[in-house]
């Protein structure tokens, strides 16, 4: 990462002292790392991220019970030592399911908000650096776009589509869309009209040029920030729909759907209930504290 | 401001025809054939082709289109495909106990964000800071139906104190009807809670910073006096503007917490009409959500430049 996307003082300084800014990346990582440790809660947030990301990534070598091995001889057992999360009511492993859970989530959460920037920044960029008639185009669309509740519009686009966690992803993905949009805009118009802009268009830059080298890695952190912010929830929109039946389809373990089971048994097994919602409840907070101390580290003047 | 007003208005129109179309085409992109899901599995082919033709679904798209959109500026969305009830009049019959929803949220959300907000500005950097700021990131955090799952198996299933689910009218037995909103309410206000904690929180730094409260304060008004009749008014209006942005995500937030709590309302019918692939009920639902959403906005907008006249849009002084 490099600490000094956020602060890019652009040009002028480079230029009036250069032994000083061959300095900064070493001062910057430093400074950068201080104002990180003086929010520990970011770093064990991050951390619990990271973790999580692991157990996505490492599922099959990190649980050896089959997640969706049925054991008829073991329904709804309170947690144990064989099973520290207890069972479900098929006699699954919910320690291995909540486990294997993570993947499906964290595959949502960050493919879903990488589909959103992959459509909302370029969309945004084009509106904001070209203004006129397709900025109104782009922006009215956005508009409508954005009327619809962020859950109602995955809802709408899963049923056409069809439930699967793809089609999940990409709803929800779709539905993230607009705020990129939107974000990307107003970050370009704001940077568009900064000096070292105008100075590279003076050089002879071309559309392209401008915006790729110079607006694009300075709104850089500000949409770095942003995908900290929606990844929770997004993660928390794909345990929604496999919740109501319209994400991840049985017997993949999904946080949302062993929670939709769960609800069935609440007096005889409520640990169902416990652990994946705990997982989400845990992933998220992580997330959204991590993220605060990412935006504290980058520093952008939007937040 | 009348330019203004004429401008951000012709927006909103131009918003919800965008918004109609996309409804009704995507709603003609869901797989399965309405004309089925009405005759039944054991009907034939004329049976099928009598029902096509007598609700207009063999003509063109746009003619349907078109057709469907006169009828729906004149309040009819059609009648459902399953009940067929008016879209309508099932919307009328469902909405106020959304609305009834999601005015108890929105008060137990203000009555939980205003104070600790105030509390954690006023209080700035100390314990009830963090605790208030602590509490909105878990507040934002926390998946709804989990909350409310949680909160079932505790008062309902534990202690026995509430009824899990269910809903009855207010008129026919206020305390029950009570009894069954206050959780899904609690659990639809919590996320909006901490939105608003944090803004409150925020603008209350922002205001308790500006001159006017110095001022205050140094014509000898007492600390008190000063934070209740000066700061928490002016710091208010931007969380009047969240509130109404917000609106969306109660809507969002409805469907889920009446889809545990079982409650009857505007949120299960989305869930019911999309899992019944009732097209009508469909577009209209969807529309009039998606309508109201523009329309908040546009008041929320309205009513920001009327609230603070330094904001006029149009730079006007």
């Amino acid at each position: 990462m490099n600490p000094g996307v956020g602060s890019a003082d652009p040009g002028t300084a480079t230029a009036v002292l250069p032994a000083a800014a061959a300095l900064e990346p070493a001062a910057g990582l430093r400074r950068g790392w201080r104002r990180v440790l003086r929010r520990p809660a970011s770093v064990v947030g991050g951390v619990i991220v990271i973790v999580f990301v692991a157990l996505a990534l490492g599922a099959p070598w990190i649980v050896r019970t089959d997640p969706t091995a049925t054991d008829w001889s073991q329904i709804r057992k309170a947690p144990s030592v064989a099973h520290p999360f207890g069972t479900d009511d098929l006699g699954r492993d919910m320690l291995a399911r909540v486990v294997w859970g993570s993947r499906v989530s964290m595959q949502a959460g960050v493919f879903s908000i990488l589909l959103a920037i992959a459509v909302g920044v370029p969309l945004g960029l084009v509106a904001g650096y070209y203004r006129g008639a397709l900025d109104q185009v782009v922006m009215r669309l956005t508009d409508a776009w954005l009327a619809f509740p962020f859950l109602i519009l995955a809802i709408g686009l899963v049923t056409i589509m069809g439930p699967s966690l793809t089609n999940a992803t990409i709803a929800i993905g779709l539905g993230a869309t607009p705020t990129y949009i939107r974000l990307t805009r107003g970050l370009v118009l704001a940077t568009a009209a900064e000096d070292y802009v105008q100075g590279a268009r003076a050089l002879g830059a071309r559309d392209l040029r401008l915006m790729a080298r110079h607006i694009l890695p300075n709104i850089f952190s500000s949409l770095l920030v942003q995908a900290t912010v929606a990844i929770p929830i997004a993660i928390i929109a794909e345990a929604v729909l496999s919740f109501l039946g319209l994400g991840v389809q049985p017997p993949t373990p999904s946080w949302g759907t062993m929670l939709n089971a769960a609800q069935q048994f609440l007096e005889s097994a409520p640990w169902m209930a416990w652990w994946p919602g705990l997982a989400i409840f845990v992933l998220t907070l992580s997330f959204n504290v991590a993220g605060d101390g990412l935006r504290d580290l980058l520093d952008p003047k939007d937040y | 401001m009348v330019e203004f007003l004429i401008r951000r208005a012709a927006i909103s129109i131009v918003t919800l025809i965008v918004i109609s179309v996309v409804v009704f085409t995507g709603v003609r992109m869901i797989p399965g054939d309405p004309a089925r899901v009405m005759a039944g599995t054991d009907a034939d082919a004329a049976g099928l082709e009598e029902i096509r033709a007598k609700y207009g679904l063999n003509d063109p798209i746009p003619v349907q289109y078109v057709r469907w959109a006169a009828l729906a500026l004149q309040g009819d969305f059609g009648r459902s495909i399953r009940t067929r009830d008016p879209v309508s009049t099932t919307v009328a019959r469902k909405l106020p106990i959304t609305i009834e929803l999601a005015c108890l949220s929105v008060l137990i959300a203000l009555a939980i964000a205003i104070p600790a907000g105030v509390l954690a500005a006023v209080r700035r950097n100390t314990a009830w800071d963090l605790l208030a700021s602590g509490a909105s990131l878990c507040g934002v955090s926390v998946p709804n139906f989990w909350l409310g799952i949680m909160l079932i198996l505790f008062f309902s299933v534990r202690l026995g104190w509430l009824p899990a689910s269910g809903f009855v009218p207010f008129w026919e037995s206020p305390l029950a009807n009570v009894q069954r909103m206050v959780m899904p309410a609690f659990v639809l206000g919590t996320a909006l809670a901490a939105v608003l904690m944090r803004q409150t929180r925020n603008s209350m730094i922002n205001v308790l910073g500006a001159d006017y409260i110095r001022t205050a304060y140094s014509k000898g008004l007492a600390g008190r006096a000063v934070i209740f009749r000066h700061a928490i008014r002016n710091s208010l209006i931007p969380v009047v503007t969240i509130l109404g942005l917000q609106a969306g995500a109660l809507m969002s937030g409805a469907v889920v917490t009446e889809q545990i709590f079982v409650v009857p309302g505007f949120g299960r019918l989305i869930v019911e009409a999309v899992f019944t692939r009732d097209y009508p009920l469909v577009q209209g639902v969807v529309l009039i959500t998606a309508s109201s959403y523009v329309l908040i906005n546009l008041l929320v907008d309205l009513s920001y430049s009327l609230l603070d006249p330094r904001i006029r849009i149009g730079g006007r002084p």
